[in-house]
């Protein structure tokens, strides 16, 4: 086997951060490997992709020094956000961004970029189509193509799916199996339900940037499963253990009929003229878990930026039997996780940012140092507490988000995908401490792609299909009727 | 954000940016050595021509942008109205002393602003920013770094407007009211300002590692998507200019609309 | 570190440029309001045009930004169809290169506040000195030129110096610079 990437006793050290993140760290990875990277949020799996393309030192200057290093001749890196990847307005343009950079002559740019747009399925009339216009998973495919378009031997791969619904993660992740075939990939995922059958290889990272397990496939998952536990990694089955290991069941009683904490009736929100979201009539009650399902762009989250008053908005809304009208701040009984946690940043510090909530309020210094410690101790946060909020990770960032909007234990939870890109052990911290909220009586009303908390902590399933809340169902019945879930 | 701005292609629009630039601020520099009136009037009505019948875009877009020339008109002109150098005084009020000469020096700035305002609108509303780097770096060797940074930049600035306005939700989600006064506005410029900048440049940071990871940097001979050269549209715009520019001085001699040929002061 | 503008300096510039291209735009009309009095008031708020560089300048501290930056920005207003037309991209030029000399002179060694006025003063001579061939100023009134002159200067120090400081130091606060700045000596010690 030939090596086609290795460092030896790499170190690494962000810039005012006390520790080091790696310490005489040794890889090597093989041509023509399927390498799966696992580890919990925090761990420097990102990083460590940047270190092995060469972007940290050579583009992005991070304290680094290696004995040895020897990074891949081509690769192609595809990154989380669509968003912050492209540097052209339209499709056909960024794919001829990357064949311009491989001198192609221009005559041949066309067909090329018709290839590698047909190679990821990406199927649009017209390929000089403004990329704005394109969903998160179309952009996603995109994105894969103008990887593709560098011919790269390695492909590194950092969540590219975390913001797709389960359709678009399935057409993603069937097309990199596909064009990945023959060449060496390297990927970073916490859901591995979809990639399991492709890698043949996992590494193992531990909490503190040391690799902790690596090997086969089987070896890793079946020698380390209590590694995998203890370290809170998603692996094959984790749900089906959690729940062995929980022995709960869906407390329904608990929903207080009486009371209701949403009303909905002949409902809408709108996009600028627009009108994307459209309810007829859906109700709400304290100690009710609702899951919003839909596909990418159905218009779940302008549901929640309607409901939070943000939107223009037209119909009967009622929230704890008062018209939404009549309350002055909305923000004092229903509160919002944004889809994407960087927006919702508004301080300096972790810490601060945990505490804002609780300064407005006026509460006592201690107390709250008190309440925010507790917090950022459940989110595995401690360490970062004078970190600003943009210096984590990306799943460090989700948790944040989520720390710093359910502080003030409003009555209504707005959350718009919680859970995307944490790890196992993350995953059960925030959604049990959400089922604690539930049980006092908390609504929560929460977006997700991921099946499995539908079956086993929601009570509710709110459908919606291209702007419509279509269905109103108890996550029981949603579940036995999804005759294949997605995520299983 | 999708704000629809669609025009009809005309023959400006085909016109090689990069020589329609430079044309554009040869005309700037020529407009500066015109001191006649009656030319820069002539000259204003040839460029309003252009501005009305071949940008292409509708009449409304057109009115719309065309409404701040006003503004401009004001501003080049009222100074020097009310306080510029001359003999022949109109009125006398206080501080303001309005002279015929001021009046008219006055009346010549405004309506070189508006000149001025016109033709580069022209340009903005005829030229794909995409077609104009890519012309700078065929034409005229600027080089790549810069160009595709624009671009990219460029495309950034839709994205930032979507921020502010989810910055916008995140602040009244945290429950922030916004404060009266001095202080409150400062507050709040600041709430908004900070995080669109900080947020702004990270995006951009993290693109442009993104097109390193693209191989960018490391291309000495690129090839080019778009090629851009010259057609006959460009001899077009020359002569159409030539002709409006030659016309204007003529007739400005033969038949002024005020007998003013310098409106400097001497 | 090797010398010159790499990609992520330049990339980052004309963001901060694009942005403050935007707010040149928007001054545009604002300016216009102020100024339809004659009386040079609306000077005082002329320093915004010179802030981009400044800005860009004090975040990333490399030689060349401020003069990237303030054309970048002059290119952004007119691309947007600023009001000024071409005139931007002139005044752009010479201002940028204005800010840009005042840096050079401190061997690009200094941030402080002081630096950042001295270089919206010199923007603002740079930019009356435009002006006498673009507005006929020698024309105008003694009294009224020199509350355009001074107003101007004072301006460009309250505006484009200490508010663009503040500005930076707030994003300081907000640990973005540190992606642009090289990573400090100590930094690469403490990997032992
Ligand atoms: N610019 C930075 N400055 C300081 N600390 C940073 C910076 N970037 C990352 N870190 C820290 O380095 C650690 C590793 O981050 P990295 O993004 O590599 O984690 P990750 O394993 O990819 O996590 P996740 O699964 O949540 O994406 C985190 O603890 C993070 O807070
Ligand atoms: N800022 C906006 N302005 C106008 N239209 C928008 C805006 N944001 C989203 N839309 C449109 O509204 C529709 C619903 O979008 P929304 O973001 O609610 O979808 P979603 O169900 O949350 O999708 P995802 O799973 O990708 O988050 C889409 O068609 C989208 O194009
Ligand atoms: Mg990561
Ligand atoms: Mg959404």
């Amino acid at each position: 086997m030939t090596s086609i990437a290795s460092m030896t006793n790499m170190r690494l050290k962000f810039p005012g951060v006390e520790s080091l993140l790696f310490k005489d760290f040794s890889i090597s990875l093989n041509k023509g490997e399927k390498v799966l990277i696992l580890g919990p949020s925090g761990s420097g799996k990102s990083t460590l992709l940047q270190v092995l393309t060469g972007l940290i030192p050579n583009t992005v200057d991070v304290p680094m020094k290696a004995e040895e290093l020897v990074i891949p001749d081509s690769w192609g890196f595809l990154f989380q956000d669509p968003d912050s990847q492209f540097c052209m307005p339209y499709v056909d343009e960024e794919i001829a961004f990357v064949l311009e950079n491989l001198q192609i002559p221009r005559e041949k740019m066309e067909k090329y970029i018709e290839y590698y747009l047909q190679q990821v399925g990406l199927d649009i009339d017209e390929i000089h189509t403004k990329i704005q216009m394109l969903s998160g998973g179309m952009k996603q495919r995109l994105a894969i193509a103008s990887v593709l378009a560098l011919e790269p031997e390695v492909l590194f791969l950092d969540e590219p799916t975390a913001m797709l619904d389960p359709e678009g993660t399935k057409r993603v992740w069937d097309t990199i199996k596909d064009v990945g075939e023959d060449k060496t990939v390297v990927i970073v995922e916490h859901k591995i339900e979809q990639i399991v059958d492709f890698i043949d290889r996992v590494i193992l990272l531990g909490e503190n940037g040391e690799i902790i397990a690596d090997g086969s496939k089987q070896e890793v998952f079946d020698q380390y499963k209590q590694v995998l536990i203890d370290q809170g990694i998603w692996y094959p089955n984790v749900w089906e253990d959690y729940v062995e290991g929980k022995r709960r069941d869906i407390p329904k009683i608990e929903i207080n009929e009486e009371k209701s904490s949403i009303h909905l009736s002949h409902f809408s929100g709108y996009r600028g003229k627009e009108k994307t979201i459209n309810v007829k009539q859906a109700d709400a009650h304290p100690g009710e878990w609702i899951t919003v399902l839909g596909e990418n762009g159905a218009g779940k989250s302008t549901l929640l930026l309607a409901l939070m008053n943000l939107i223009k908005t037209k119909g009967t809304y009622y929230v704890l039997e008062q018209s939404h009208k009549k309350i002055k701040n909305i923000a004092d009984y229903v509160t919002f996780v944004f889809q994407n946690p960087e927006f919702q940043f508004i301080t300096n510090s972790v810490y601060e940012e945990v505490a804002f909530s609780l300064q407005l309020e006026k509460w006592g210094e201690e107390e709250i140092s008190k309440r925010v410690n507790e917090l950022l101790r459940v989110y595995h946060l401690e360490d970062h507490q004078q970190n600003h909020p943009y210096q984590l990770s990306i799943g460090q960032k989700r948790r944040l988000s989520v720390a710093a909007s359910i502080v003030k234990e409003q009555s209504v939870l707005l959350l718009d995908e919680p859970t995307f890109g944490q790890d196992a052990k993350n995953t059960f911290a925030i959604l049990e401490q959400l089922e604690q909220l539930r049980a006092e009586g908390t609504t929560i009303i929460m977006v997700t792609h991921d099946l499995n908390i539908v079956k086993h902590f929601a009570t509710t399933v709110w459908k919606i299909n291209n702007g419509e809340l279509t269905k109103e169902s108890s996550s029981s019945d949603y579940t036995e009727h999804q005759i294949q879930p997605a995520f299983s | 954000m999708q704000i629809d701005f669609s025009y009809n292609e005309t023959w400006l629009h085909k016109i090689n940016p990069s020589l329609k630039l430079i044309i554009i601020v040869l005309l700037f520099i020529h407009l500066l050595t015109i001191h006649n009136i009656n030319f820069l009037i002539n000259y204003l009505i040839g460029t309003l021509i252009l501005y009305v019948f071949c940008t292409g875009h509708p009449w409304k877009r057109l009115l719309i942008i065309s409404a701040p020339f006003i503004l401009i008109f004001l501003t080049s002109s009222t100074s020097m109205i009310f306080f510029g150098k001359g003999e022949i005084t109109w009125v006398k009020w206080g501080l303001v002393h309005i002279t015929e000469e001021s009046f008219f020096r006055g009346l010549h700035l405004g309506f070189r602003g508006i000149i001025f305002a016109t033709l580069g609108v022209i340009f903005a509303l005829t030229t794909r920013p995409v077609f104009l780097f890519y012309s700078l770096m065929q034409q005229l060797k600027l080089k790549p770094k810069y160009a595709y940074s624009f671009m990219a930049a460029i495309r950034l600035i839709p994205l930032m407007l979507e921020e502010a306005q989810t910055l916008h939700y995140a602040l009244k989600v945290r429950g922030v009211q916004s404060e009266k006064g001095v202080r409150g506005f400062y507050k709040k410029l600041k709430s908004y300002s900070i995080p669109l900048l900080s947020q702004s440049i990270r995006r951009a940071y993290r693109i442009a590692v993104a097109m390193e990871a693209k191989r960018f940097s490391n291309t000495v001979n690129r090839t080019y998507f778009y090629r851009l050269g010259f057609s006959k549209f460009d001899v077009i715009f020359l002569f159409y200019l030539m002709i409006v520019i030659s016309s204007s001085y003529f007739t400005a001699i033969s038949y002024p609309y005020f007998p003013i040929m310098d409106v400097r002061y001497n | 570190m090797g010398k010159g503008l790499k990609l992520t300096d330049i990339l980052v510039t004309i963001i901060i440029a694009l942005i403050f291209g935007m707010i040149y735009k928007l001054w545009g009309p604002l300016y216009g309001v102020v100024s339809t009095f004659g009386l040079q008031l609306e000077q005082l708020i002329y320093g915004m045009w010179f802030i981009a560089a400044i800005v860009a300048y004090l975040i990333i501290r490399k030689p060349g930004v401020a003069l990237l930056a303030e054309v970048a920005a002059a290119q952004g207003e007119f691309i947007f169809g600023g009001e000024w037309g071409v005139a931007t991209l002139i005044f752009g030029i010479g201002q940028g290169l204005a800010a840009e000399l005042i840096f050079a002179a401190f061997r690009y060694k200094r941030f402080d506040m002081f630096v950042a006025s001295l270089a919206g003063v010199a923007s603002a001579f740079a930019s009356i000195g435009i002006d006498y061939y673009y507005g006929y100023i020698g024309d105008l009134a003694l009294w009224n030129l020199l509350i355009m002159f001074g107003a101007r200067m004072i301006g460009a120090i309250l505006i484009s110096g200490i508010f663009a400081y503040l500005i930076v130091q707030a994003l300081e606060k907000t640990g973005v610079t540190n992606l642009v700045r090289p990573a400090s000596k100590e930094d690469y010690k403490a990997l032992g």
